[in-house]
């Protein structure tokens, strides 16, 4: 008898013993989930035959009704309640040899797998809804046998899974980890060394209160955390594709978007003010500034397939809008209906009406028009009485310019394309030209001139990105079969998702004079409703996420079937309700999740529990984390004391080496120069130009901004020691370190190691690392015959290469 | 054989394979291999962890260990080159109803444009070239010329990304990101997918076009110069010698080893101190994979790289062919940057333009296939030329010879890795307006790529936004059969 049937006879043993015994309080204990722990198994062992897409046998493990009786072979693969007379028990036991085994290829089920399996059929193998697709259940809080050790109510449900487990969590960290841990958690900035030491003297709780209290009033939090939201709605200020052009004023957006975390709006009113910051009772210059969030992405200013082109941007911001504020992925309901979730393709249609009347981002005779808001009328107004006149003449000029290029030779034609076509035509139009017309354009160029002139000295507009233009009365929306604009299927209105609902909201009839639908203000108020249990449930797990380095749903943007289950949904439900109860604080969910005795865990490890939990499912311990692109950039700023904390203002520009800028077509283009003291200002406030990334940021894993992104990678690879090591950057960050200590310390060698080293993790420098240093010192001198000097830049730059400068314990 | 029998139900298709993101870091998860399920037991494993681009088996048994993909930018007219045109003879100039659409538009009428060079047969295939490639031509036996590509878009900024990534917007990962993925690196002291530029600058898009794209930065291409430092600071700052630097190093690892005692499961601290001596081997293997000082007279001749003509791309593909020998995945060589004239973009004089682009390429490019031949690397290295498009058979201004964008059809080729010499796939009309006879898309040409690596191009998928995303789309793709051995 093969090992494995012997498993399969324990098993089955076992549970008649089980069964038999009838302790009721046993089986509640064992009562096995059917959305956490029994769907994902089906999801990735059987769907992929008997799931949506194929029904292999009759079989489809998706339907619960098609399991339950007999397949095409005539067999049941599952007899709820009786594991022993199910196929499906039978079948995945069944020797690889025996040629029955399922899944027939990969791996077989873990023992593990095959328990929870035949337990669930046991229980009566019960179907429930998906755990996302239902309203937060009312919180009970769980009964623990350790009470005490919690200091928030949420910690009593991660103490509850604990003590399920038989976990015991860490003990708290000491007060230098905890105190760098919050500083960088909240302000993204790490902790002056003194600060350090002052407040780890008689630590307390009320110190630690305070501190996290101060810190959340930082300006400093804002610029952490928005760019937490940036990278949700793929922020970047450029277009991509060939001519990647900058899109005005997106730094606007960004800064409401700091604002907006720094000033606690609530979480409600900044998704009314971005999804319809045009259409609300009372619309400001920030709820005009909010509705750059639909101006963020691609735009192809020369798409082969203009219609398609439309249908993209609009794929875009339905998907940015349902992973984004929903945790659902309506964009794979483009083409045909979603294969997993209960997400139809009218669906995705239906949300695409929601935003019909958002024109494209731009044309490419005008590239401002539907994108830049002018916040002063009378002023815009002034302007625009000139431009018009400027657009009248240039009509003319244009016709003369076109008329004379056709004429030339195909070589200055293609020079008129580019960057030269100034210069061709100064010195060509004249011989194209007939003295009657060349003397009109030589006149028109004239008056354009002093159009321009008047014009200069008029107040400067003030334009933000948004929705400057709409169709107040949009175009029909279809189904598009397959996805193709080109071929329709039936007409679609604007309502929610079905799996949401469903409702099809009244949609208001817009009057002669409006400037919108009035469709979007709708969608706002539905996403942004106190019972929309989707909206709060993904803002709440992202708040997590970053402060522990994994959402309590792995998949950020993907609360679907495809997702990931909440490892503690009731604790996601809990913190969900909560914020709504809180008016929609995201600072009072901050206030919460920092205070809690979880947060505050050690990261040491513990082998009992590493043996029981190793990828620290119940959260015994805070993980160890490493810090992003920006928190490494600005904490190396801040440890060398150069960090400018200017906050808001139009982006700068780091300077690129001439390697990375060869990589463009015209190397330099679009990158501009900015003032050292500029550039030492937070990562935040660097250009994001969609294809010339930061090779500093986009080593340590900063994201693709053509798309969401739910959650950052975390790589580690050669090329992040090479820049932290050779950079031109990095070495003047060193030398910028050795001043720094130099000016504090004096001389001494001793001191100056250990300073470098408590500034590069803002704790006590340990003994031993500050002989290494000092030692190396010494063999760089002796050994290599460095300059003194030289020698303790290196050693600087040694110190902001650890791992305890990169890692948050 | 019963039990295959009784099997054969289940296992007759692909599987879809359903990413679950677990374990302990996001990070970690998405790295972990979409080939088996392992993962899904729990964690990450730690060497995945450490080494994502560890070597990883294939699906099934590869043709080819690498690629080498000859990027013609700004799009080669194939009907110069090697869609022979004879009934275009004596045409030239005469107005013709012709259907194109190309930068400038959709147009219904066109003067032609006759093919500027004389074409002769060559090889035992007897396949038409131009004297555009008198040295290639000399290779065609060992060539597949897919003669009826077709693309999405005659626009250089979406056909690029076409090219290199399979879609018509920026955001996915480039091929060779997904061969990596797929495969990973046998060389860890090299990047796995390496991009060289043209010396005149970047194709347009620049850094989208190596893009990973959703996936993580581990996979995008590396900018290796010919010349300089080869890889972005790759080399110890002014004034730093390597022994100083490995003093430096050790320090880093005595301070970071004490820090690890307390955590000594964490492998990710673990994986940032084996990285940074891998970045040390790096800097020694990455000099020495473009130093060509041990090449011998002979061979630089034949690459063209002791004349100034073909210097640049004969060095280029020299370094290419190093680059394969180490183990290195996937390796892009781009023919002319920057924009106009400087890459294949003849939209004035045609002449001029391709023959100072084939001038600088054919030779190299000749060399590149014969030196790997004679090697004995042929035949695990996939070469492939082509540009993002090819061209109209019509002017594009009132005067002149030059030509506009085509995507509707045109030409590339492929040799090595597994695929058959002197055949010719498809065709184009009888002006070369559009692919007419077994017409293939960018999509199956990725296939086909990916197969000859021994990755099931409808099966290497990445789950992403709620969709298993595939290089070559979510519907099922074949490769082109025709040209496999």
């Amino acid at each position: 008898m093969t090992v494995r049937a012997n498993l399969y006879k324990s098993i089955i043993g076992g549970l008649l013993l089980g069964m038999l015994g009838a302790l009721g309080l046993a089986a509640e204990a064992t009562k096995v989930d059917f959305a956490t722990e029994i769907q994902p198994i089906l999801a990735r062992k059987c769907y992929s035959c008997h799931g949506p897409d194929l029904h292999e046998g009759g079989l489809r493990f998706d339907d619960r009704a098609t399991v339950v009786s007999a397949a095409d072979s005539g067999q049941v693969a599952i007899v709820p309640g009786e594991s022993s007379k199910s196929e499906l028990l039978r079948r995945v036991l069944a020797s690889a040899e025996s040629g029955e085994r399922m899944p027939p290829e990969g791996k077989p089920l873990s023992e593990l797998e095959v328990d929870l399996l035949s337990r669930w059929i046991a229980n009566g193998a019960e179907y429930s809804e998906h755990w996302a697709f239902r309203p937060p259940q009312p919180s009970q809080m769980p009964i623990t046998m350790n009470s005490a050790w919690a200091l928030q109510p949420l910690d009593l449900f991660i103490l509850e899974k604990l003590e399920h487990a038989g976990l015991e969590p860490a003990v708290a960290a000491g007060p230098e980890e905890l105190i760098r841990r919050a500083y960088l958690d909240v302000t993204g900035l790490p902790p002056a060394p003194e600060t350090v030491a002052e407040l780890s003297r008689n630590w307390s709780e009320d110190k630690y209160v305070q501190l996290v209290d101060r810190l959340l009033a930082a300006p400093a939090f804002g610029e952490r955390w928005a760019r937490m939201w940036l990278d949700v709605v793929r922020y970047a200020e450029t277009n991509s594709f060939e001519r990647d052009g900058l899109k005005p004023n997106a730094w606007k957006y960004r800064d409401y978007v700091i604002d907006a975390m720094s000033s606690d709006l609530p979480y409600d009113q900044f998704m009314r003010e971005q999804i319809a910051g045009d259409e609300l009772d009372e619309v400001t210059p920030q709820s005009l500034t909010a509705t750059g969030y639909y101006r963020l992405g691609l735009w192809d200013d020369e798409p082969a397939d203009p219609l398609l082109a439309v249908f993209d941007g609009y794929d875009d911001l339905v998907s940015t809008t349902s992973q984004g504020f929903l945790g659902l992925t309506l964009n794979c309901a483009r083409c045909h209906d979603h294969k997993i979730d209960p997400l139809t393709q009218k669906d995705y249609y239906a949300m695409v009406a929601f935003l019909r009347d958002v024109t494209p981002y731009a044309s490419r005779s005008d590239g401002k028009s539907n994108n830049q808001v002018d916040l002063n009328p009378d002023i815009a107004r002034l302007h625009e009485e000139y431009e018009s006149h400027r657009r009248e003449i240039e009509k003319v000029t244009k016709r003369i310019e076109r008329d004379a290029i056709k004429k030339m030779s195909a070589e200055n034609q293609r020079a008129t394309e580019g960057f030269d076509r100034e210069k061709v035509l100064s010195e060509q139009l004249v011989n194209y030209t007939s003295e009657v017309e060349f003397r009109e354009y030589s006149q028109l160029k004239s008056e354009l001139g002093e159009i321009e002139e008047k014009q200069r000295i008029l107040p400067k507009r003030e334009t933000i990105l948004g929705l400057a233009k709409l169709d107040a009365i949009p175009e029909k929306t279809y189904v598009l079969l397959r996805g193709s604009p080109h071929n329709t299927g039936e007409e679609v209105e604007p309502s929610f998702p079905k799996l949401l609902g469903g409702k099809a909201p009244k949609l208001p009839v817009p009057n002669a004079g409006a400037q919108s639908a009035g469709r979007r203000r709708i969608l706002a108020d539905w996403l942004a409703d106190d019972e929309n249990w989707m909206t709060s449930r993904v803002i709440a797990n992202r708040i997590w996420l970053h402060y522990f380095g994994r959402g309590i749903v792995r998949s950020p943007n993907n609360f679907g079937l495809m997702g990931d289950p909440p490892t503690h949904p009731e604790l996601l439900d809990y913190l969900a309700t909560e914020l709504v109860r809180d008016d929609w604080s995201l600072k009072k969910l901050h206030r919460k999740i920092l205070l809690s005795n979880t947060y505050r865990l050690s990261t040491q490890s513990n082998s009992l529990a590493l043996a029981k939990d190793p990828s620290n499912n119940w959260f015994w311990r805070q993980n160890t984390r490493r810090l992003s692109a920006e928190q490494i950039r600005d904490s190396v700023l801040a440890i060398v004391g150069q960090l400018n904390e200017q906050v808001h203002g139009e982006s700068m520009y780091v300077t690129l080496s001439a390697e990375v800028l060869a990589s463009q077509s015209r190397p330099g283009s679009g990158w501009g120069k900015s003032t050292p003291a500029d550039q030492a200002r937070r990562s935040i406030y660097i250009h994001v130009k969609r294809s010339l990334p930061v090779p500093l940021l986009s080593a340590f894993d900063f994201p693709d901004t053509d798309i969401s992104c739910e959650a950052r990678f975390l790589t580690t690879q050669p090329g992040q020691a090479l820049t932290m090591l050779n950079s031109d950057w990095m070495q003047q960050q060193a030398q910028a370190l050795y001043n720094r200590v130099r000016r504090e310390v004096g001389e001494d060698l001793e001191q100056q190691a250990q300073r470098c080293l408590e500034l590069a993790t803002s704790r006590t420098a340990n003994k031993a690392d500050k002989q290494e240093l000092v030692a190396l010192v010494q063999r760089l001198k002796t050994k290599h015959q460095l300059s003194e000097q030289k020698a303790r830049e290196s050693m600087c730059l040694v110190a902001l290469n650890i791992n305890s400068f990169f890692y948050l314990d | 054989m019963s039990d295959k029998q009784k099997r054969g139900p289940f296992c007759r298709r692909v599987r879809r394979e359903f990413l679950w993101q677990t374990g302990a870091g996001f990070g970690a998860v998405a790295l972990s291999s979409m080939l088996d399920d392992t993962f899904f037991e729990s964690t990450a494993s730690a060497a995945t962890k450490a080494n994502p681009l560890a070597a990883k088996p294939p699906h099934f048994a590869p043709k080819a260990k690498s690629i080498i993909f000859l990027f013609m930018y700004g799009g080669p007219s194939h009907i110069d080159t090697f869609d022979y045109k004879p009934g275009m003879v004596g045409m030239d100039g005469k107005t013709v109803d012709v259907k194109t659409f190309g930068r400038g538009g959709h147009r219904n009428q066109g003067r032609i444009v006759e093919p500027r060079w004389k074409f002769s047969q060559y090889g035992e295939c007897g396949k038409w070239v131009s004297d555009l490639f008198p040295n290639v031509a000399t290779c065609v036996d060992d060539i597949a010329f897919l003669n009826s590509m077709t693309a999405d878009s005659p626009i250089h900024g979406s056909a690029m990304l076409m090219m290199n990534s399979g879609k018509i917007q920026s955001g996915s990962p480039a091929l060779g990101s997904w061969v990596n993925y797929g495969l990973g690196s046998v060389n860890e002291n090299l990047p796995g997918f390496v991009v060289m530029l043209d010396p005149t600058g970047g194709p347009i898009s620049g850094a989208k076009n190596w893009s990973s794209g959703y996936m993580p930065a581990t996979y995008q291409g590396t900018v290796l110069r010919s010349e300089g430092s080869p890889i972005l600071d790759l080399k110890t700052a002014p004034g730093v010698t390597r022994a100083e630097q490995r003093d430096m190093l050790d320090s880093i690892a005595a301070i970071n080893a004490r820090h690890l005692a307390n955590q000594s499961d964490n492998d990710e601290l673990a994986a940032r101190i084996a990285s940074y001596e891998l970045a040390y081997k790096m800097q020694e293997h990455a000099p020495e994979a473009v130093d060509m000082s041990d090449e011998d007279a002979a061979t630089l001749e034949l690459y063209g790289a002791d004349k100034p003509a073909t210097r640049d791309f004969g060095r280029r593909c020299i370094i290419a062919r190093r680059l394969v020998e180490r183990g290195v995945r996937c390796v892009q060589l781009y023919s002319g940057g920057a924009h106009n004239d400087d890459n294949w973009d003849a939209h004035g004089d045609l002449e001029k333009n391709h023959n100072k682009h084939a001038g600088a390429t054919d030779k190299p490019v000749a060399a590149l296939l014969k030196d790997l031949k004679r090697r004995g690397l042929l035949e695990s290295t996939l070469v492939v030329w082509g540009g993002e498009f090819g061209r109209q058979p019509t002017a594009e201004y009132a005067e002149g010879s030059g030509r506009d964008h085509n995507a509707y059809g045109f030409t590339m080729w492929m040799a090595g890795g597994g695929i058959r010499g002197g055949v010719s796939i498809g065709g184009t009309d009888e002006l070369g307006s559009a692919a007419v006879e077994k017409p293939m898309h960018v999509k199956n040409l990725h296939a086909t790529i990916l197969n000859q690596l021994g990755l099931d191009p409808n099966r290497l998928s990445y789950f992403y936004s709620g969709l298993d995303q595939k290089l070559v789309g979510v519907e099922h793709i074949d490769p082109i059969h025709e040209i496999i051995a």
